[in-house]
């Protein structure tokens, strides 16, 4: 459960303050399905940041479940980020040098899981994905849609509660680009929260749910029926 | 994280750019190895210069005639400096209980012959007791027989090359020598001994002291080895000679007493201070490699921004990604220091087989120093890259790069 009450978000850039999100209040159920989407500069790669315990709040709350983490300092924010959340990213974001296994296994090993365990369910992660025949290649060696199987084996080997894809898609093919987007529905089916952020208007009508950012502020927020996702809960008003 | 596991992934990041891990690791090498091979050399010096005077006997005294150390007291001018002689020697040797030992020495160089054969040679003029107190031995026939020293008995002793130059293949023992214009029998040979502090022991030709200071017309000894019973006694004895010399040279200190201690520690001294001013600029090199890791690092770090940012989206603490900059930092400087003590033992190898009389080793405090720099340095100039990998900020990171 994901709780965003009277949200900001400022930079300093040089002498202006750029007010990326403005009183932004959002409340995300467990197993929900949201498309995050708006025009570049809308705020919602920040929202992703913010959601993701990458960036914190100028002031407003977020309390995920349960929890007020928007002004948790910096090592309790990796620890909720190693646990809680699973990212994928437009650019795949692998390390190069290593072996599928050994990027799947990276999150387990940064929270301190021991190598026969990170073995085994790295090797689970990535039959999940369909990649267990390309466990031992390195990202240079897998196509786009490939090395993003791999980066979401990754993002959901610690078992998170969300899924959060920042344009997921944007860096393949339309093909692959669908499969992957199948891939992550078929997670959220099984509980996820999936919050996909993209300007991809066929990716984003697949959400159960579409919040549109405009200038920092969230203009609508529309839930969907017979969309792709499972839902849960319907929206509350913004 | 284990340590193991940051060692495993430190080492994964730097087969990732082995050609610059490697030269990175060549200048820590290089900088160990001639912090091993030049203290090697220093100290070599200092172990050589020891044994040399270690191999001239132990609990040694050296008179010289004059006053060659300054004193408070400005020098008497006008002031004449007395002989040493025989009698002064016969003296100590009466008078001093703490003197076990005296060997009067006078040197001058002649030529030597033997039937049509001449040779320049070192003629040392001594008594029987320069045997035992210089530590030398008798290859064939007798030294010098003891008798009154002030008694010059036409005999010499040859050394070994002195020996094959002038006999060749002949037994010498028994023939008639001349040295200067005056004859000599030879009674013995020298065993060979080699250099000994710059003169070749093996070219000398050793008569008896008032036989060499007739020769050379000579009325002071070139100087007095004197061996004290006790290395407890050095000093008694010392002052033991400066009484007893004084009280026979109007009162007048008019010598200088060496003890072997006290020129074995100035050399000490000296050659420490050599070793630690080849160390130094060893480690000045040390200091290059140093800053070659950190720039390496720093390259490292900001190639690899996007990585720091993915780790720390995939749960990584600061500390986590500090510890694996620092851990990869000191593999390189240790692997570095590792190989750099082992080409430097190398080098001390070679150099033992090109000069075996030289006993280079590289010091204890060397071995432990070059470890602990390297090491160090690893460490010290991986925390600025490390620290800066560390407080990156996650999504500026991670947006770097595309």
């Amino acid at each position: 459960m994901i709780a965003l009450r009277g949200l900001t978000r400022h930079f300093e850039v040089g002498d202006q303050t750029v007010r990326a999100l403005q009183d932004v209040s959002l409340e995300i159920p467990e197993g929900e399905y949201v498309a995050i989407m708006g025009p570049s500069g809308s705020g919602k790669s920040t929202l992703l940041h913010i959601l993701g315990c990458l960036d914190r709040p100028t002031s407003g709350e977020y309390v995920l479940d349960g929890r007020e983490v928007g002004s948790l300092p910096e090592g309790d924010l990796a620890e909720v980020r190693s646990h809680k959340i699973g990212f994928v990213f437009q650019f795949f974001h692998l390390v190069p040098r290593l072996t599928a296994t050994a990027n799947v296994e990276l999150p387990m090993l940064l929270a301190g899981l021991p190598p026969v365990e990170r073995r085994e369910r790295a090797a689970q992660a990535l039959l999940a994905v369909g990649l267990s025949d390309r466990a031992s290649h390195r990202p240079n060696q897998l196509s786009g849609g490939q090395r993003q199987r791999v980066a979401i084996a990754r993002a959901t080997v610690m078992r998170p509660s969300i899924l959060l894809a920042d344009e997921p898609t944007g860096n393949l093919d339309r093909a692959s680009g669908f499969e992957i987007i199948e891939l992550i529905e078929r997670m959220n089916l099984a509980g996820l929260t999936l919050i996909v952020v993209t300007h991809d208007q066929d990716i984003g009508q697949r959400a159960r749910r579409i919040v549109r950012l405009v200038d920092g502020r969230i203009a609508s927020d529309v839930r969907q029926e017979g969309a792709a996702g499972r839902g849960a809960a319907p929206p509350s008003p913004a | 994280m284990t340590l193991r596991e940051y060692l495993a992934f430190g080492l994964q990041a730097l087969r990732g750019h082995r050609l610059r891990s490697i030269l990175t690791l060549l200048g820590m090498t290089i900088g160990i190895a001639a912090v091993v091979l030049l203290t090697a050399l220093g100290e070599g010096a200092r172990r050589y210069v020891t044994n040399e005077f270690m191999a001239m006997g132990s609990n040694l005294l050296i008179v010289l005639p004059g006053k060659t150390e300054t004193t408070g007291s400005a020098p008497i001018i006008g002031g004449t400096t007395s002989d040493l002689t025989l009698a002064d020697a016969e003296a100590i040797v009466r008078r001093s209980p703490r003197v076990r030992a005296l060997a009067p020495l006078a040197v001058g160089a002649a030529k030597v012959s033997f039937g049509d054969r001449d040779r320049e040679v070192t003629i040392l003029g001594s008594t029987a007791e320069l045997l035992p107190v210089r530590r030398l031995a008798v290859a064939a026939g007798r030294f010098l027989p003891p008798s009154d020293p002030e008694r010059g008995a036409p005999v010499a002793v040859i050394g070994r090359t002195v020996q094959n130059e002038l006999f060749g293949a002949r037994n010498p023992l028994g023939q008639p020598v001349r040295i200067g214009d005056a004859r000599f029998r030879v009674v013995g040979v020298m065993a060979a001994k080699g250099q000994q502090l710059g003169i070749d022991m093996d070219d000398v030709v050793i008569i008896p002291v008032a036989s060499c200071m007739r020769l050379f017309n000579q009325r002071s000894l070139f100087r007095m080895i004197i061996e004290v019973t006790a290395n407890s006694e050095i000093e008694a004895a010392k002052r033991d000679v400066l009484r007893i010399l004084a009280e026979r040279h109007d009162d007048v200190e008019d010598v200088t007493v060496l003890t072997q201690d006290s020129v074995l520690g100035a050399f000490n001294r000296i050659f420490t201070a050599l070793t630690l001013a080849l160390g130094g600029i060893a480690a000045i090199s040390l200091t290059v490699a140093g800053i070659g890791i950190m720039n390496v690092m720093l390259v490292s770090v900001s190639e690899r921004t996007s990585e720091v940012g993915l780790l720390k989206a995939l749960g990584a603490k600061p500390r986590q990604i500090l510890l694996a900059f620092l851990t990869e930092a000191g593999l390189l400087s240790a692997a570095g220091g590792l190989l750099g003590i082992f080409v430097g033992y190398l080098g001390v190898g070679a150099l033992a087989l090109r000069f075996p009389a030289l006993p280079a080793q590289p010091p204890t405090w060397a071995l432990l120093a070059s470890i602990v720099v390297s090491l160090g340095a690893g460490l010290l100039f991986g925390v600025l890259p490390a620290r800066r990998a560390a407080r990156l900020d996650p999504v500026t990171a991670l947006g770097s790069g595309h």
